[in-house]
């Protein structure tokens, strides 16, 4: 014993005593549901601080011609109320609550990927620092959340707030990818072999589809990030008119992520609502295959139809009529879910307990929030109430009618499977009440505050007919939701000490995760249930009655795909958008000849050879699989180093042709054409860079002798990695050097 | 000329395509004797017929770009898909060697079909010289059904399984949404010759830019957005199909064991 602790301690390494200490437990943690807690604790902390920001508003708001919040205090507080409330406090949460219950909803021992989960969680604390740290660097970002240019670039905030706001959107925005890309190939390949995807619970299967929407819409906003920050840092002028850029291009990249975005927290809120609406009302779910089919036609339309959050910008009719008819459309499969959980309920035998109680509210102020957006899917009577509170009703009712609501619910239905107790029904149905009965007080006044022309993201307001006590009650409204908020954080904290003992399976529900014990073990299971339907608990406590069985036609619901190369290939996916977005605007911007520099200052042949060492790389990796898979190790090692080779001399080439671009005065301001030219190739080239110091690895691995046994996931994934860059460069040589030439 | 005369006076008839189409609806009669499905093929030849002969033809011939544009989402996506429908189930549509069946030959089929015709050079060749634009109607309805048969293939086993058909249509909607978005938003021309006066021999012109108030650059962006949104729709609905194929069975009777 005292050897293994001096080996240990000699190499660095923890001996068990010192890994159960409570600090190494949850910083160093892997385990998802310690990740899982901690992105619900790291959520519920922001969830404070936005609350505050809330009520702050709401008092400045109270009377009219208030001056308790000066109106740059008041725009840098609604602001971070809603960068906050949306990154830091509803997909973390949700996050969290999915890495808690989906490996256990579908039998897995934890994540695909541990280690890519504690660095995705880790980057949420990170990112809200970074957003908070811009308070005492010269004051928080007063642009809104939609930060839309100019008022975003330098010569309008010339402040740092835009500065941290951009990065740590960034921040998030590669965690949450990374917590996506995660759930993907978890489901695909952690699942217990019985666990078909077909037979996945509805929570499960919404955050699976879910996940594909974040990996495609968080990159559009990470290229609109980066293309600000060098807007803002390198003095270029992507989205400033003055210099040939266009503002309306901000405002299509963040829509084209924004309008996703309200999907990507609704549709996990649509999950909760699928789990706890049948439990509560004893039935299994009204249609499973509708509430499961119409969330992908859900994901699908939703990233077709952003430009309706630009109605007002003056489109033109033509784009307007188009984007009108296509909004409409999602009111289909979202009246399809509303409709199959009300007939889940109609005919049960419904418990009103805390969750239940939540989940039906939700429902309710759904179906409002989603009139309220059908109304808004009409561009001329959204040219009227865009920009009123009419608009703030209406969104609030979706985040905190819907969402809040949802995931408090959750919290009560999954709190006893997390803490192994219940929390106090009493306080839960205080929160409840509060809650409801102060958010119905701030927001469904808001609406008529809207009709009656209040316009929105103002400090203050004059004294006009009525809009001084319809604010007040708004007003007394968001007190009581702090009221409920505070009662429901005494709630977590007093149960947790005193709670009554909840048992494995305290709502008597039919998912997986209440096989495992409460809290469940390190391992999650130690015995799994038969798996033959949606409910294997059902099946197994009602022998006599089971659940139709849910038959296996497909090869693809029991496939499971390597790991490691599933995740890579989600992650190019993730990429595509990224260079999809660079190539688009270098496109926009460079459709006409400007002055100064272009492409005819670039130089085709020299590009094109240090190009085709580029090109010759995808082969030589290639060709290195091959002698790996044929078990020929010096062959393989050989084939890598040529790879890297040709990686290198394509670095180096475009650094010459950087250096020769510099020495010739062409810099990255000088106009459009080269700010797009270096943000399109510095950023190819900065994969290429991460490919070469993958390949490194790989090649220092495999001199070492690691890869003896003929397989290596890690070289199959680095050569899609790999062989990705390459026909990224294909795309950029043939938009940048050779259409130019043909046009 | 108001619109409604126009609906009215806009046709082109052309005897050859007719009493071609009406010989190959004998043909499919005498071929499959399927009674059941010789309204897909008759709806495949409707709409072909409107897409070659109705006012949509006459706007597209040199006055505009959104008809040429309509046009093309008919002959690609339409009437390809209603002549597969029609296909009874005896007819295999394998591909030998198997290389060429591999799904991403089709992809690249329907969604190159879209971009190479868009082409600027490509999309003015087709508009003036008439031998381009029979190659243009000809090449669309068969790389659309290259595309079609990995979804609508006769013969179950000849299609993708319903998540790889998803992630199939996913990606071409994507893939021809960014064009469309091009188009849309592109500060210049995308087919410059519909910039030009045509020859304008219905005296249509007039009508067009200032009574419907079509301008060049309306034109070109509804175009876009015909194939940004509207297309799409087409491709939703057929991954609508593929998510009740996907759950179609799940009613199956209960096996005595797992």
């Amino acid at each position: 014993m005292n050897e293994i602790t001096t080996v240990l301690a000699r190499t660095g390494l923890l001996t068990a005593v010192q890994r159960e200490h409570w600090k190494m437990a949850w910083l160093s943690t892997v385990d998802h549901k310690r990740i899982g807690i901690l992105y619900m604790v790291t959520a519920l902390v922001f969830f404070i601080v936005g609350g505050v920001e809330a009520l702050l508003i709401r008092l400045q708001l109270a009377v009219p011609d208030n001056t308790f919040l000066h109106p740059d205090t008041y725009n840098m507080l609604f602001t971070m109320h809603g960068t906050t409330m949306i990154f830091l406090v509803a997909m973390p949460v949700l996050f969290g609550l999915a890495n808690f219950i989906l490996p256990l909803q579908i039998g897995a021992r934890d994540m695909a990927f541990p280690r890519l989960n504690a660095f995705s969680f880790w980057l949420v604390p990170l990112g809200g620092i970074l957003l908070h740290f811009s308070f005492l660097a010269g004051g928080a970002p007063a642009v809104g959340w939609f930060a839309y240019a100019p008022l975003s670039e330098t010569p309008y905030s010339s402040q740092l707030g835009v500065d941290y706001w951009a990065l740590a959107l960034l921040v998030l925005g590669i965690g949450s990818v990374g917590t996506s890309i995660n759930f993907i190939v978890t489901v695909l390949t952690q699942r217990t072999p019985n666990m078909t995807l077909r037979r996945l619970p509805l929570f499960s299967w919404m955050m699976f589809v879910n996940s594909f929407l974040v990996i495609l819409a968080l990159p559009i906003l990470n290229a609109g990030l980066v293309m600000l920050l060098i807007d803002r840092r390198l003095d270029t002028h992507f989205f400033l008119p003055p210099g040939g850029g266009s503002a309306v291009i901000w405002q299509h990249i963040f829509w084209a992520f924004g309008h996703p975005e309200v999907y990507i927290v609704a549709v996990p809120a649509f999950g909760i609502l699928s789990e706890i609406i049948p439990v509560f009302s004893r039935k299994p779910i009204f249609g499973y295959e509708f509430v499961a089919g119409s969330t992908v036609a859900i994901v699908f339309l939703s990233l077709l139809v952003w430009a309706h959050h630009m109605f007002t910008m003056g489109l033109g009719h033509t784009v307007d009529l188009f984007f009108v008819a296509s909004s409409m459309l999602i009111a289909i499969p979202t009246g399809v879910k509303v409709l199959a959980w009300s007939a889940t309920m109609l005919g049960g035998r419904i418990r009103l307990d805390t969750p239940m109680l939540f989940c039906v509210a939700a429902l309710i102020q759904f179906l409002v929030a989603g009139l309220t957006g059908i109304s808004h899917a009409v561009a001329a009577l959204d040219w009227q109430t865009k920009n009123s509170y009419y608009l703030v009703a209406h969104f609030h009712f979706v985040f905190v009618g819907l969402i809040v609501f949802a995931v408090l619910g959750s919290l009560h239905y999954w709190y006893p499977k997390m803490s192994g107790r219940m929390l106090s029904e009493r306080l839960g149905k205080w929160t409840f009440w509060l809650m409801t009965i102060g958010f119905n007080l701030t927001f469904v006044i808001q609406h008529f505050l809207g009709l009656a022309g209040m316009p929105r993201r103002v400090y203050t307001y004059p004294n006009l007919p009525g809009w001084g006590w319809m604010n007040m009650v708004s007003t007394i409204g968001a007190f009581f939701m702090a009221a409920a908020g505070l009662i429901f954080v005494w709630n977590l904290g007093s149960s947790l000490l005193r709670g009554k003992r909840a048992g494995d399976n305290p709502w008597n529900a039919w998912t997986l995760e209440w096989a495992a014990t409460s809290p469940p073990p390190h391992e999650n299971f130690h015995e799994l249930p038969p798996i033959r339907s949606r409910r294997p608990l059902w099946d197994a406590t009602n022998p006599d009655r089971p659940d139709p069985m849910v038959g296996t036609k497909w090869q693809a619901e029991i496939v499971v795909p390597e790991k490691n190369e599933a995740g890579v290939i989600a992650f190019i996916c993730s990429e595509t958008g990224f260079f999809a977005v660079l190539i688009l605007a270098y496109l926009y911007y460079n459709a006409r000849p400007q002055p100064g520099p272009g492409a005819q200052d670039l130089s085709l042949l020299k590009t094109g050879c240090f190009s085709l060492c580029l090109f010759a790389s995808s082969f030589t990796i290639w060709r290195s699989e091959v002698n790996l898979r044929r078990g020929r190790q010096p062959a393989m090692v050989g084939w890598l180093a040529v790879t890297i080779l040709l990686g290198g001399i394509f670095i180096i080439g475009q650094a010459i042709e950087y250096r020769g671009l510099y020495q010739s005065g062409v810099g990255v301001s000088s106009n459009l054409f080269a700010t797009t030219f270096f943000t399109l190739t510095g950023f190819h080239g900065l994969h290429v860079c991460i490919g070469l110091i993958l390949l490194l690895i790989l090649l220092g691995l495999a001199c070492a002798g690691d890869f003896k046994n003929g397989r290596s996931p890690a070289l199959k994934a680095v050569g899609l990695y790999w062989h990705f860059v390459d026909i990224v460069w294909v795309f950029v040589f043939s938009v940048v050097y050779l259409l130019p030439r043909l046009l | 000329m108001t619109p409604f005369q126009f609906l009215i006076s806009g046709w082109t008839w052309n005897a050859k395509t007719m009493v071609l189409g009406a010989l190959s609806l004998i043909a499919y009669w005498l071929a499959f004797h399927d009674r059941r499905r010789i309204g897909w093929f008759a709806a495949a030849l409707g709409v072909a017929f409107l897409t070659l002969m109705s006012p949509i033809n006459t706007l597209a011939d040199g006055y505009l770009f959104s008809a040429h544009m309509l046009q093309h989402i008919l002959l690609l996506l339409v009437v390809p898909a209603l002549l597969l429908l029609s296909l009874p189930e005896s007819v295999s549509l394998a591909v030998r060697p198997r290389f060429f069946g591999h799904p991403i030959w089709g992809w690249v089929a329907g969604v190159g079909a879209m971009w190479f015709w868009h082409a600027p050079a490509m999309c003015n060749a087709a508009v003036s010289s008439a031998p381009v634009h029979a190659l243009q109607t000809g090449s669309l309805v068969v790389l659309g059904g290259l595309f079609w048969r990995q979804i609508l293939a006769p013969r179950d086993e000849e299609r993708l399984p319903p998540p790889g058909a998803v992630i199939y249509l996913f990606s071409a909607c994507v893939t021809c949404s960014v064009l469309g978005i091009i188009i849309t938003f592109s500060p210049v021309a995308v087919c410059s010759i519909y910039t030009m006066p045509p020859a304008d021999h219905l005296a249509l012109l007039a009508a067009i830019r200032s009574g419907w108030g079509i301008t060049l650059e309306k034109d070109q962006q509804i175009g876009g957005l015909l194939m940004w949104v509207p297309m799409c729709l087409i491709y939703l609905s057929a991954i609508f199909a593929q998510m009740a194929r996907w759950f179609a069975d799940s009613k199956t009777p209960i096996p005595t064991k797992i």
